[in-house]
């Protein structure tokens, strides 16, 4: 199962190098509250997050801007809403899908959309069959390239994708 | 960190791995802004420090020489370009083993024939057919490496993505087309990220896809076509300058393909090929013309002139107000007469110059066939013709043969009663 916790908001935080303040929860609506100032709703939080930090991630020009939106709102809404393995499995398959073509999920550099979906992820992945690892091999490619930035990872494991070399027709064995 | 100056033609993929190299380590590494491919690297000084004279050649700031396109690129790289271990370090040099030993000959004989850099001849036809699957090979090898893996050696750029990715540029620009390309998905998801990476596209700039594979061939007839518009660019930026008339201009040292390219092109036809051809035989005037007497030569003429065919026409320069020196205004005539050169055949005038230094005027007597202003004939013949006033004349009025016996004879006076100076004779 998926969901969306203050926790993802924490490592976005400490990824930026960026004081997260206070997250409350009501319902499902999520509030920052920082400096008497409040950001209502996952995606505006993200948004101040990167505005506040001196990141690099910060998105250079409006199509790029869209693009990353589009996507949060898709990893906060499906993603993060996956309340069976089923639609894990589903989400996953698209994932797989998309990631066929692409490095990152936006344009051809890595994004705080890359990052929030690490996090999102992370719980999955690790738990994922030797199989599904394979199964879902573009994911995996993916996963792999993300997680060995370590101040990305911060204190999660490195997940093991080494026996998807050993199933892949590789020449150059390891 | 390297500095130093690279010597390469223009958009050179070998001399890109190290300008993107160094892109990524920040290395000061310009381009030689006044190196001419063939010329530069032919010449002693440079045979000195970089024997074969092969470029890319790289010359550090501190007085180090290096050759070989990946030595230049991987003394400029950075620490996570060239590897971070002993291990990564080794397979970034396997893969530049197999960009060299397996994707660059054969890309360089598919890509070559395409852009004539190489003749296509039955031996290179075969190697194409190799080289097609050749490259299919090599492309299953990557697209199964990079099937789990994002970049060829751990999880970030290297010089050995640089180095494949720089060989595999023609190839994806000019012959991979959609349907050849497909099955390698993640080779092209791997190129098409590398080559947006700001750093690439710093040295690349956009680079397209191919969208239908170039054949051979049409390739060297889209770059003829240019060549000859370029050419004929140069020729009339030259042309005001020229001084002295010179015979032919001596053809430009050209590429093998373009010199093939040209001997396909159909020979230019005669303008006048379409005008009824008369019995005016000029060729019969002229010989007369230069080895008889005006006495003998002009009323051969007229005897032989046929006013059906032929016309006679009087020229006059519009601007004479402009003319200062008379061996500027002669060069005038003469440049005229030149670049009127196919028009020889089937005309003949007589065009004088009357006066003196900062006081002269230009006027001639022209027969050619037709009863048209022959200029419009050819977009060769426009460059000069609008600078004279024309005028046909009356074969059968005295006042037209008064003209043509003072013109061909070079005698008398403009309508002015400047003196006769010089004369010209286009024939």
């Amino acid at each position: 199962m998926l969901k969306i916790s203050p926790q993802n908001f924490t490592d976005l935080a400490k990824y930026l190098k960026t004081p997260l303040g206070k997250i409350s929860t009501s319902n499902t609506l999520f509030t920052r509250t920082l400096n008497n100032s409040t950001s209502k709703g996952a995606m505006n939080i993200i948004f101040a997050l990167l505005k506040d930090s001196n990141s690099n991630l910060r998105p250079t020009n409006k199509l790029i801007e869209i693009e990353i939106r589009q996507w949060l709102e898709y990893i906060l809404i499906y993603v993060g809403n996956a309340s069976n393995s089923q639609h894990t499995q589903n989400i996953l398959a698209d994932l797989n899908d998309f990631l066929k073509v692409k490095t990152y999920l936006v344009g051809n550099a890595f994004t705080i959309a890359d990052a929030l979906l690490y996090y999102v992820l992370f719980n999955v992945m690790t738990n994922l069959s030797n199989i599904d690892k394979e199964k879902y091999i573009n994911v995996s490619r993916w996963f792999d390239n993300i997680q060995q930035d370590s101040t990305l990872r911060q204190n999660y494991n490195i997940v093991d994708f080494s026996t998807n070399y050993l199933a892949s027709i590789v020449p150059a064995k390891h | 960190m390297a500095a130093g100056t690279l010597y390469t033609y223009p958009e050179n993929f070998r001399a890109a791995k190290a300008l993107i190299a160094a892109q990524y380590s920040k290395a000061d590494v310009k381009v030689a802004s006044n190196f001419v491919f063939g010329e530069t690297n032919k010449s002693p000084e440079f045979q000195k420090k970089f024997p074969g004279g092969k470029v890319p050649a790289f010359e550090g700031n501190d007085g180090k020489l290096l050759q070989d396109s990946n030595a230049i690129a991987y003394y400029v790289s950075n620490n996570q370009l060239k590897g971070q271990n002993e291990f990564d370090k080794a397979q970034i040099l396997q893969w530049i083993g197999f960009a060299e030993g397996e994707v660059l000959p054969a890309g360089c004989a598919w890509v070559f024939p395409i852009l004539g850099i190489i003749k296509n001849s039955p031996s290179s036809q075969e190697a194409f057919q190799r080289a097609k699957n050749d490259m299919k090979t090599a492309l299953t090898i990557l697209n199964s490496h990079l099937l789990t893996r994002t970049y060829l050696v751990g999880e970030r750029i290297t010089l050995a993505d640089i180095v494949v990715a720089c060989n595999l540029l023609n190839p994806y620009k000019y012959v991979l087309d959609p349907e050849y390309r497909t099955p390698f998905t993640n080779v092209n998801r791997w190129f098409l990220t590398l080559v947006n990476q700001p750093q690439f596209k710093a040295v690349l700039g956009d680079v397209a896809l191919c969208g239908k594979a170039a054949q051979v061939g049409a390739q060297a007839g889209a770059g003829e076509g240019k060549k000859k518009k370029d050419e004929k660019k140069q020729e009339k930026k030259e042309k005001p300058k020229k001084e002295q008339p010179k015979k032919e201009k001596e053809p430009e040292e050209e590429l093998d393909a373009a010199d093939a390219a040209l001997a396909l092109e159909p020979k230019s036809k005669d303008p006048f090929e379409s005008l009824p051809k008369g019995t005016f035989n000029f060729d019969d005037f002229k010989r007369c013309y230069s080895n008889e007497d005006e006495s003998k030569s002009i009323p051969y003429f007229w005897e032989k002139f046929d006013p059906e065919n032929n016309s006679i026409w009087y020229g006059e320069y519009k601007y004479s107000e402009e003319l200062s020196k008379v061996f500027m205004s002669c060069n005038l005539i003469t440049g005229m007469f030149q670049r009127l050169d196919k028009m020889r055949k089937q005309a003949f005038a007589s065009v004088c110059l009357f006066g003196e230094d900062n006081n002269s005027t230009i006027s001639g007597i022209w027969i050619w066939r037709g009863q048209e202003l022959a200029f419009t004939l050819s977009p060769d013949w426009q460059i000069d013709y609008e600078v004279y006033d024309w005028k046909k004349l009356d074969p059968k009025s005295e006042e037209t043969k008064k003209l043509v016996q003072q013109y061909l004879s070079w005698s008398g006076t403009d309508k002015d009663g400047r003196k006769f100076n010089q004369g010209k004779i286009f024939k």
